[in-house]
């Protein structure tokens, strides 16, 4: 038993090692800065969860106690990452891109980051900010 | 009544008038009359055993370390004055009630009036100097107040100004005298100090002691050459003049010298510093006030003359000279307080105080010519009035005083000077109410109401009576008062009566009376050439000495500080490090006493990061965001850092306040240049390279040595360590040092957190306050505006983590007297649960859902930490002892109660208001009309998209 547990962490360990190493060689290696968003924030996501599923096992088959932390540590990565990797993506679309060298936004015309809001009356040449 | 009530009562009474203001002004008047009267009461209960000869004392060791004590004590000097102060200022109160129109802020005046009657009750009260000096300042700083009364007037605001420095700067000489003398005595009690006449005197430090307290005596006194800031102070309204300025405050130096006289006089010394000064101020000031057309002005100068009269006859240094100076300064009081408040009438109902354009006024109001001119006539020096009989033995005095070697000298003087005096005091009833009836006043004059004469009324009564009874009414009370001048001992022979016979001083008075009459006819011809002569004008010296002295300082404070955040820091740094080089290469070494531990991986691992952040600090901080980040990046290496080194308080606190000042610094960025320029030399940039350098060395080679050494002294860990559990109830050590070993320390941080939070917010409404408001209005983002700024996702997700970050704040908090956490860190987690929302939805939007006041929760948690520290005394324990014990509930597991976490909620609400309150400060900032959205999210799928298209069209 003790030994399938501990192939069971040690399986866990390896496999966040390997996502985790393939988020960070992705954010060096990958082109632009979009592509390259999805390295830490998907890869290394999940390289983080494995080790704290690694973290839970074993601290119930070694420790012989159960640990929830590692849950709450879970819910607060996935709650901050998205986030995160929203808000790098909205600074990247705000500031390197423009409405031209984006794909279409559908019906909505254009994407919501290059949609300013015109307080003031000002001559704005596009009807989306009316 | 004890002496520490009739001291403290003016000061508890301050708060009423301010207070019943609301309730009308004559509850104001009233109540601040009642309390006067009180005080007043409690004065007169003691005053047999004051005139039985005894001392009346309170005691209380207030600050003993210091030899401040509060000691009062009451013997015939005090009761005289604290009788003049609180009789004549039930007075004032019936009169300025009547006095100040509708629009003047009558509370604050009564509010102001009485802290000046408590500071003057407690100076002639006191038994400790160091208490004594205290109260002195306070006169000096609610006398500020009442000249300045009138805020709207220049003159009055300039006047205020000018009494403040003289009288303060004589203040702070006064302080320095009086150190002396205590520590030539070794104590600061006065009755201690009175008795030890031959120790002073036979001191080195006499003189400087002398000088220093004449200097605090004469410019309070408006003694020559500090004469000029009195007529200047006469901005103020007229019942402070009367009471400031003739009755009490400029007594106070007169009180100081006759205080201490018994120990200060006697002495050459003393006889030509004082007796001059006296002499010159008396008749430089009749003189002036002859050729004054402002009436409060004349009686300004008058008063200055009178003042300079009193100030000689105790420099004369004979006992018979002293019991005349206390008689004058009876008679004086009662003349001068009449003529302002009757000078105060003539300006209520002729709206002028201007000589040249009044006259003929006795039929027009024929109550005040009655007081006015008994007033004048007595300060003439006219019998069978009190200002004859004083002035009569002052002049006996002066024909028997011999100034180096000349018996002539001050004799003439005083007689050209009682010339003068008399002349105005002529001209005061001459040219204001003799005369023909004019038609030119700027009002229709008639007398006032009783309430406004009543009180000169009374005034010039006991002028009349004490003229004539003089040795029924004042006879006991000179002779107490006299006595305690003289410091015990027999009382000369003198009598108080009007006819002492054919006399040098009824010759003089005689030629003085008639010389004035002369001299008025021809007033005219000779006021043309005394404007003619070239007069130094003292307030033009004044404000070039002034100016000059603000050029200075400023010139100093702009080279050691050019608003160059550069500049000083070097400035600083330098001389840290000289200081430092110089302990090292002076003193000696030790050896080490410690090994070092061998770095694991994970120390270097951090070491490099937080080496690299800071190169790159160094590299990028023309870029402010980029600096910011990697503040950030060293911020949580160094929390790291503390949690490695078994410190996780520090790390949370560090974490924490990490979190909150990075988001504040982004705030503030928003209206800051996101790039600092390339303003430096490369010199300079060397020189700093170099300066930063070899401090940055120094330090981390200090902190290393001091690391590879046992303490040079035993820690007091090891107490803390010994006694948190026992003593405080908590086994995490932090907690319990910071809510109990240093309580009072937290207290005080908490209280100076949320006066920080004030603050920011204070500032925030004075510059919105101003035309910046309008800037910021108007202002155009300095870089483009992104669409979408409150994106659903980040709004949806910090909604999520408000619930759990509170959760996370009271767990942080209710652990935190036995592990890791406590009220601070809890306050800092619970408000950045609260920005978060306020990034999420922007500003307005959560202002608008944010119903309680942050000043209010701020205020909240400085109360509850103290009455958990009162609970304390319930206890018979000293203030933030805290108490524990345990208690067992059924089904839950026993638990520990401390009284620190009433205590450490205070923290927490302090922390959480103050930082809330300065990030709402910083918002406000930002705020532009159109800002605030109803909409917790730009866009929201949920939302019917059209209703906001149509919205938006409208």
């Amino acid at each position: 038993m003790e030994t399938a547990f501990e192939a069971l962490i040690a399986f866990f360990l390896i496999v966040s090692g390997i996502f985790g190493f393939v988020g960070s060689f992705g954010l060096l290696k990958l082109r632009d800065a979009m592509s390259r968003l999805h390295a830490p924030t998907k890869a290394t996501t999940l390289g983080v969860g494995g080790v704290l599923l690694a973290s839970i096992f074993h601290s119930i088959a070694i420790e012989h106690h159960l640990s929830l932390h590692e849950l709450l540590i879970t819910l607060f990565l996935f709650l901050t990452a998205p986030v995160t990797a929203h808000f790098i993506a909205k600074a990247h679309i705000h500031m390197s891109e423009t409405p031209e060298t984006l794909p279409g936004a559908e019906q909505d015309g254009i994407w919501a980051t290059h949609d300013v809001p015109v307080v003031e009356k000002t001559e704005g040449d596009k009807d989306s900010t009316a | 009544m004890s002496l520490f009530l009739i001291a403290a009562l003016p000061f508890l009474g301050a708060v009423f008038p301010a207070l019943l203001i609301r309730a009308g002004r004559n509850a104001s008047s009233a109540s601040a009359g009642a309390t006067t009267f009180l005080a007043l009461l409690g004065l007169l209960v003691n005053a047999p055993a004051v005139f039985r000869g005894e001392v009346v004392t309170a005691r209380f060791d207030w600050l003993p370390g210091l030899g401040l004590n509060a000691n009062f004590y009451l013997d015939g000097l005090g009761f005289l004055f604290a009788g003049l102060i609180l009789g004549i200022g039930l007075l004032i109160i019936l009169y300025a009630r009547f006095y100040l129109s509708r629009e003047d802020p009558m509370g604050q005046f009564y509010t102001y009036l009485l802290l000046f009657q408590g500071a003057m009750v407690g100076i002639v009260l006191s038994d400790n100097i160091l208490l004594l000096l205290i109260f002195w300042e306070l006169t000096s700083l609610s006398s500020f107040l009442l000249i300045g009364y009138w805020k709207h007037l220049p003159a009055g605001r300039q006047g205020a100004r000018m009494a403040l420095a003289v009288t303060g700067s004589g203040g702070l000489a006064m302080i320095a005298g009086m150190l002396i003398l205590g520590n030539v005595v070794s104590s600061y009690d006065l009755t201690v100090i009175l008795q030890n006449k031959e120790l002073i005197q036979a001191s080195p430090y006499y003189m400087p002691a002398l000088i220093l307290i004449l200097l605090g005596a004469f410019t309070k006194s408006a003694q020559f050459p500090f004469h000029f800031w009195l007529p200047h102070a006469m901005a103020a309204p007229t019942p402070v003049s009367a009471y400031l300025h003739s009755a009490t405050m400029v007594k106070a130096g007169l009180f100081l010298m006759a205080r201490m006289w018994p120990v200060l006089a006697g002495t050459d010394a003393w006889f030509y510093i004082v007796a001059t000064t006296g002499l010159i101020t008396m008749v430089l000031g009749a003189v002036i006030a002859l050729f004054k057309d402002d009436l409060k002005a004349l009686l300004a100068f008058s008063t200055v003359s009178h003042l300079g009269l009193i100030t000689m006859l105790l420099g004369f240094g004979t006992k018979i000279a002293a019991v005349v100076a206390v008689f004058h300064i009876i008679n004086h009081a009662t003349f001068k307080a009449a003529l302002f408040m009757s000078a105060g009438i003539i300006d209520h109902e002729t709206h002028t105080r201007d000589i040249k354009r009044l006259g003929g006024l006795r039929h027009l109001m024929p109550v005040t010519f009655v007081i006015a001119t008994v007033a004048a006539l007595s300060m003439a020096g006219i019998p069978p009035l009190n200002g004859f009989l004083s002035k009569e033995m002052m002049l006996e005095e002066a024909v028997h005083t011999t100034w180096l070697n000349s018996p002539y000298l001050v004799p003439g003087v005083v007689l050209i000077a009682a010339l003068f005096s008399a002349t105005y005091s002529f001209r005061f009833i001459a040219h204001v109410f003799l005369g023909p009836k004019r038609d030119d006043y700027p009002a229709k004059p008639h007398d006032p109401g009783v309430g406004m004469w009543l009180a000169p009324a009374i005034l010039v009564t006991l002028v009349i009576l004490i003229g004539l009874f003089s040795k029924a009414i004042v006879g006991p009370l000179v002779a107490v008062a006299s006595g305690a001048v003289i410091g015990g001992g027999e009382l000369p022979y003198y009598s108080l009566k009007i006819w002492h016979g054919f006399t040098p001083a009824l010759y003089m008075s005689i030629v003085a009376t008639v010389g004035a009459i002369v001299l008025l006819s021809v007033h005219g011809r000779f006021e043309q050439i005394w404007n003619a002569i070239p007069r130094p004008e003292a307030k033009v010296i004044f404000d070039a000495i002034i100016g000059g002295m603000t050029a200075l300082s400023r010139k100093i404070t702009e080279g050691l500080h050019n608003r160059s955040m550069a500049r000083y820091s070097a400035i600083f740094v330098v001389f840290v490090v000289s200081l430092a080089g110089y302990a090292y290469y002076t003193g000696t070494d030790s050896v080490p006493t410690r090994i070092g531990i061998e770095p694991g991986i994970m120390p270097i691992i951090g070491w490099i990061c937080l080496m690299g952040a800071t190169i790159c600090l160094v590299v990028f901080h023309h870029n402010r965001f980029v600096s910011l980040v990697l503040v950030g990046v060293v911020g949580l290496i160094i929390s790291i850092g503390f949690n490695y080194l078994s410190a996780p308080d520090l790390a949370l606190t560090q974490i924490s306040v990490e979190v909150v000042t990075i988001i504040l610094l982004l705030l503030a960025l928003n209206f800051m240049p996101k790039e600092t320029p390339w303003e430096t030399t490369n010199e300079r940039r060397f020189r700093d390279v170099i300066i930063a350098g070899i401090s940055g060395l120094g330090v981390g080679g200090l902190i290393y040595a001091l690391m590879m050494r046992d303490f040079a002294f035993p820690s007091i860990s090891e107490f803390h360590l010994a006694n948190s559990y026992k003593g405080g109830g908590g086994t995490n050590v932090v907690n319990v040092i910071l809510v109990d070993f240093r309580g009072f320390d937290t207290f005080g941080e908490i209280i100076v957190l949320g006066i920080a939070a004030l603050v920011i917010y204070a500032l925030t409404e004075a510059v919105l306050g101003t035309r910046v408001r309008a800037h910021l209005l108007n202002r155009k983002p300095d870089m483009p505006q992104s669409g979408d700024a409150h994106p659903l996702m980040m709004v949806v997700v910090t909604r999520v983590m408000m619930p759990i970050a509170l959760m996370v704040a009271a767990y942080i908090f209710f652990r935190g007297h036995n592990l890791p956490g406590g009220g601070f860190i809890a306050g800092l987690i619970a408000a950045i649960a609260f920005i978060m929302q306020y990034m999420a939805s922007g500003f307005s939007w959560a202002a608008e859902r944010q119903k309680v006041f942050y000043h209010g929760i701020i205020g909240s948690g400085v109360l509850i930490a103290a009455i958990t520290g009162m609970g304390a005394w319930l206890n018979g324990k000293p203030f933030l002892t805290s108490a524990f014990g345990y208690i067992h509930w059924p089904p839950l597991e026993e638990f520990e109660w401390a009284t620190a976490m009433g205590f450490d909620l205070g923290v927490f609400l302090a922390v959480v208001g103050a930082v809330m309150l300065a990030l709402e400060s910083l918002s406000r900032f930002a705020w532009q009309p159109g800002i605030a959205s109803e909409h917790a999210m730009d866009i929201n799928p949920a939302r019917d998209d059209d209703e906001i298209d149509e919205k938006k069209e409208v």
